[in-house]
């Protein structure tokens, strides 16, 4: 499934334009998120893209079909909308909620039968708040409301799940498992875009990322969006970008150190030239190998020599790699690898010549 | 709260809601001015269909002629005012919306007082009074639609249409003869039950019952209106749809009601949320449950009403007597108000 924003430009009513050639697609087992500034218009791409608000011109195609000119009923069983959580959802149980949103497939003079019942409950328990079911919505915390919202969504079959920033307002810990459920339910297969206020979560979860930068849509590979220089265009915020050093992974962080001033316009970035690197991978699930793999293929142009090695006891596979292109493809690579849920990977580049 | 019960709460459930109104009208068939007794009922009752069995003349009257027909009108108009008052919280997400939130009882009630000032008989009266209800609240919706249309915008413009016609009801009482139309106006302005014949309750029984039927067999999907918009359109449900079709049957509901036997507050406002307080916020189970608690609650006031005193009292003076303090202690209760 194929979600795709082509040429499409949207103003409000009183005619300013927010912004214009907006030019995306979420795909199937991609996960992709949109950052910008408060007021930028996230919630506004989100609610455009899936046709609650018209765009002015252009228009956004789900398998090559202009949604527009899609039945509703159609198109919501394909995809799925989370909206902020501020809705208490009316008192009712966790289950009830989850229940309405297949309403869609529950005949228009019918109720939920047991078997939808029973489906809900599946999905419930795919998520771990199978233990909720009874409880009240507006009795449950913050990040378990927002569970309960991502299970009404998924209940509904939709291949495509739009979320706006479902991980605002929760603690540590919840934002952990709502993104780690997002990350597992992209690697399942299912497209996930979603709006985030946190520069660090599009860097470690997303495979592309979206960024609204006064009026311009920017679209691509996460790392190539979301760098030191867009931040402070966009934000208006000087920002680093470091890594930071886990057993597992290279951790992309972004530290905001101050305001950006007028006058301190950020200069070109220097010639990136080659550099040598190798690559570790260890994959803690044998059968992640093949996307692993599938991932390389696509960046043979910078590889040099590979080695895999499945380690069967342990169900492991670990394979090195030796690199030998621009810091900006390196960086790419590792961040298509380290979104992935079980594997681990790191980079470690050659020291650079003088010249 | 009610999806997973099982199948020993759901014969308890049904049983509760049949018993309740059955025992209020056997109630209120033997209480009254003139008492009758237990066995007396029933062999009135079964006299119509055996002739074998004798029972007095007068007890036979009171039960067929007079009290029957009443007893189906406060249940079947207690039944209709509850399934609307329960509709319009949901539809508005609105705890203190009420049946005439619309201005359908301004409207209806306009029809009705002009009917007793050009002096027709019961029958077109109820038909003006019905057709004078579903203008107001088409008007209303025509005032609301535009470029805006909002929840509030609705809720505004009914609140607008509801005080026309009321300057419009006032303005009838200016002009009426007040010796005869006056008082007669008054009296139907604070409603009461004692006109009930079975051809005017059938002519008002239709419409709600239509109403009722259709709300019972879309329950699962009103459950949808209390959702926020973004929510709601995300199941692929036609929304503004839906919602048109609840207010329609909702307004019929009540527009019917009130031209049977005039406005009675508070019945829209309190059993609904009594059903919720018992019964959680699904619709499968509260549209049954309005339709037994409402006609039950009604049976039990309009018996009071006609038998506290030698003369009978206007039935709104009794449901907000009753009313008023019961919604307090159900408010204090729970602590606060939310849908």
């Amino acid at each position: 499934m194929k979600l795709e924003i082509k040429n499409a430009s949207f103003a409000y009513k009183n005619g300013r334009t927010l912004y214009e050639n907006v030019n995306f697609s979420v795909e199937s087992g991609e996960m992709i998120s949109i950052l910008g500034p408060n007021g930028a218009g996230k919630t506004t791409l989100l609610r455009a893209t899936m046709g609650l608000l018209n765009w002015k011109s252009g228009g956004s195609l789900l398998d090559g079909d202009n949604i527009a000119d899609m039945p509703a009923s159609k198109l919501w069983s394909k995809i799925a909308y989370v909206p902020q959580a501020h809705n208490r959802g009316g008192s009712y149980t966790v289950l009830q909620s989850v229940l309405l949103g297949m309403t869609n497939q529950i005949g228009l003079f019918s109720t939920p039968k047991e078997k939808d019942i029973r489906f809900a409950e599946e999905t419930l328990d795919r998520l771990h708040i199978l233990h909720l079911k009874d409880r009240l919505c507006n009795e449950i915390s913050g990040g378990e409301l927002q569970m309960t919202m991502i299970a009404r969504s998924l209940v509904s079959h939709a291949g495509i799940l739009i979320l706006d920033e479902p991980e605002s307002n929760l603690d540590f810990k919840n934002q952990m498992i709502v993104l780690d459920t997002l990350t597992k339910l992209s690697s399942e297969g299912i497209g996930v875009l979603f709006n985030t206020h946190y520069p660090e979560h599009a860097l470690r979860r997303s495979t592309k990322a979206i960024l609204i930068d006064n009026g311009k849509v920017q679209f691509g590979a996460t790392p190539s969006i979301i760098t030191e220089k867009n931040i402070e265009s966009a934000f208006g915020v000087k920002a680093y970008i470091g890594q930071f050093e886990t057993e597992h992974n290279m951790i992309a962080n972004v530290i905001p150190v101050g305001l950006t001033k007028d006058e301190e316009k950020t200069e070109a970035n220097e010639e990136d030239s080659d550099v040598l690197a190798t690559l570790s991978i260890i994959c803690s699930k044998f059968e992640e190998s093949e996307r692993i793999n599938a991932i390389l293929h696509e960046f043979n142009d910078i590889l040099f020599g590979r080695m895999g090695m499945p380690h069967r006891k342990r169900n492991l596979y670990l394979i090195s790699v030796n690199l030998d292109g621009s810091k900006e493809r390196i960086k790419m690579l590792a961040h298509q690898l380290s979104v992935l849920p079980d594997v681990s990977c790191k980079v470690t580049y050659a020291k650079e010549e003088e010249s | 709260m009610m999806t997973t019960k099982n199948g020993s709460w759901k014969i308890r459930y049904i049983l509760l809601l049949i018993a309740l109104p059955v025992l209020a009208l056997l109630f209120s068939l033997c209480v009254g001015r003139y008492v009758v007794s237990v066995p007396d009922v029933f062999r009135s009752i079964l006299s119509r269909f055996n002739e074998n069995i004798e029972v007095s003349k007068l007890a036979y009257i009171t039960i067929w002629n007079v009290r029957l027909p009443r007893i189906l009108l406060a249940f079947v108009v207690g039944s209709a005012l509850s399934c609307a008052g329960l509709l319009f919280q949901s539809i508005f997400r609105n705890p203190l919306a009420t049946p005439d939130t619309l201005g359908v009882a301004g409207g209806s009630s306009f029809g009705a007082v002009l009917s007793i000032l050009l002096g027709f008989s019961l029958i077109p009266l109820q038909l003006v009074s019905f057709g004078f209800g579903c203008l107001a609240v088409f008007l209303t919706i025509l005032a609301a639609k535009g470029k805006n249309q909002s929840m509030s915008t609705i809720i505004l413009s009914g609140i607008i249409m509801g005080s026309l016609f009321s300057a419009l009801v006032s303005l009838v009482k200016f002009t009426a003869d007040q010796e005869q139309q006056l008082p007669s106006i008054t009296y139907w302005l604070m409603g009461s039950l004692q006109s009930a014949t079975y051809s005017s309750l059938l002519i008002g029984l239709i419409p709600i019952a239509v109403s009722i039927i259709i709300l019972f067999l879309l329950r699962w999907r009103l459950n949808l209106l209390m959702l926020s918009e973004e929510e709601s359109c995300s199941s692929g449900v036609n929304m503004p749809r839906l919602r048109m079709v609840a207010i329609l049957c909702a307004t019929v509901a009540t527009a019917s009601s009130i031209s049977m036997c005039g406005q009675v507050g508070w019945v829209g406002l309190i059993v609904p949320h009594m059903c919720r307080m018992v019964f959680g916020n699904d619709h499968r189970h509260l549209i049954p449950a309005c339709v037994s608690f409402g006609g039950t609650f009604l049976i039990i006031v309009d018996t009071l009403a006609r038998s506290i005193s030698a003369a009978e009292l206007p039935i709104s003076i009794l449901t907000a007597i009753i009313g008023a303090p019961f919604f307090i202690f159900l408010m204090r209760r729970k602590g606060g108000w939310n849908l």
